[in-house]
């Protein structure tokens, strides 16, 4: 069990590392950086090195989840800021994709017909 | 189906249809007004990338991206926003890879004349838009990204860069409705040093903020740099010029423009770490360690006791080796 436990950190270490590698800050150690002074109100002001780390590992395991190639990951996390990562760190399938997918859940054709017609929608025009 | 149940579905359908449409109808004037009337403008030399299956995403950032100036090609842009496994691109992913472009993504206010300045500014405005509908009775939504061209103030029409469209018209009324049902989000991609049509200065801030945290110190630079032109003495602005400076490596520079803050607002703790640091990568340690002993005492934030006890015990260790 406990060499479980050992290996399930080691794990997550090389993974961690792994994010790391790619990481795009390369500044003295220690400096505060002006998101201290812009983020004020948010949680993203106060993050410790570590736990921006952990968001970047999670989010980057969910980009993967969801079919991004493992060698595009790292450049895709260094353009998000620390808010984003907090904000998409364990949620990424709760946020709007833009993709022109239609949900057709509980279709009633002519309700959205009416609704085209009136111009509420714009769904039916094709691309 | 008998008649009955018929009957009875409808009379569940219908209220729900009254809501939905009343739901729909408003759009609040605040919204829909513009800063003229009856003028026209429109981009005509916007690029055009006719999206592929889902691929609104990519499409419609690599041209507002192109249009300012980047190189960005669509094939990189599905490779930096698109996700297979959701189909489509998510919005903070947009603002990432424009980042990564070294391009500023500024999100505007969610109103129509937000849109004209920005398209009198010469720049096309990336939207998202819900063209289908979520109700309670069913959810129809249709998340698509498109980027708005030109605003036809006499004929009330807006003009997109749309899906395989190169240039899709649409009714103001209808454009309206399904930007609403996207949150009014838009956004705009500023070259480093420009600045949005109408900069709301917590907004403009963060973002550079943004650009800083996603390793483009240089452009970061030059926007905090405008920032002080629009907004002079700004302390955050310098304060994110002097951070620009100090991870470039140009520390005298960067100690110049912190010790201008500190003059001012003595009690500037954040701005005293970063100072003590500029002086040990110059090789004054004594005087880096002078300016923490003085952050400590200003200091009344515990998380930052932590943060300048760190910068301390690097800076005593840099100078142990050097000695």
């Amino acid at each position: 069990m406990g060499l479980l436990k050992a290996r399930g950190a080691l794990l997550r270490l090389v993974s961690v590392s792994i994010i790391c590698m790619g990481f795009a800050q390369v500044a003295p150690a220690g400096i505060i950086g002006t998101a201290h002074l812009v983020d004020k109100e948010s949680r993203a002001a106060s993050l410790s090195r570590i736990e921006v780390l952990l968001a970047r590992e999670d989010v980057g395991r969910q980009l993967e989840a969801f079919g991004v190639d493992r060698a595009l990951v790292v450049e895709r996390l260094n353009g998000l800021s620390h808010a984003e990562l907090l904000e998409l760190e364990g949620q990424l399938d709760s946020q709007v994709a833009g993709g022109d997918i239609i949900a057709l859940i509980g279709a009633v054709f002519v309700v959205l017909l009416i609704l085209e017609l009136v111009g509420v929608t714009d769904i039916f025009k094709s691309f | 189906m008998s008649g009955a149940n018929r009957v009875n579905r409808w009379s569940r359908l219908l209220p729900a249809l009254f809501v939905v449409l009343a739901g729909c109808a408003s759009i609040p004037p605040s919204v829909s007004e513009l800063p003229v009337a009856g003028q026209a403008i429109e981009l005509e030399d916007t690029p055009f990338y006719p999206q592929e299956r889902y691929q609104c995403g990519p499409a419609a950032l690599t041209t507002v991206l192109v249009q300012s100036g980047a190189t960005a090609t669509l094939e990189d842009m599905v490779d930096k926003v698109y996700l297979p496994g959701r189909q489509g691109s998510l919005q903070v992913e947009l603002l990432a890879a424009t980042r990564t472009e070294g391009r500023l993504p500024y999100v505007i206010d969610g109103s129509l004349a937000a849109i004209w300045r920005e398209l009198e500014a010469g720049r096309p405005v990336l939207v998202l838009q819900n063209l289908g509908v979520a109700t309670a009775i069913g959810d129809w939504s249709r998340w698509h990204y498109a980027v708005v061209v030109g605003i036809d103030a006499k004929r009330g029409e807006v003009v997109l860069r749309s899906g395989t469209d190169r240039r899709r018209v649409t009714a103001t009324r209808t454009f309206l409705h399904t930007w609403r049902r996207g949150g009014y989000w838009g956004m705009v991609v500023l070259a480093p040093g420009e600045l949005p049509a109408a900069p709301d200065r917590s907004r403009y801030f963060e973002a550079v903020a943004a650009l800083e945290q996603a390793g483009r110190a240089a452009e970061a630079a030059i926007a905090w740099q405008a920032a002080l032109g629009h907004w002079p003495g700004d302390s955050v602005a310098l304060f994110g010029l002097a951070n620009s400076r100090l991870v470039l490596g140009d520390y005298p520079a960067a100690e110049e423009a912190y010790r201008e803050l500190l003059e001012r607002e003595p009690g500037m703790v954040v701005a005293r770490n970063n100072l003590a640091l500029a002086l040990a990568e110059q090789g004054q340690y004594d005087a880096a360690l002078q300016e923490i002993d003085i952050a400590l005492a200003a200091n009344q934030d515990a998380a930052l006791e932590r943060e300048l006890g760190d910068t301390a015990a690097t800076i005593r260790r840099r100078k142990q080796a050097a000695d």
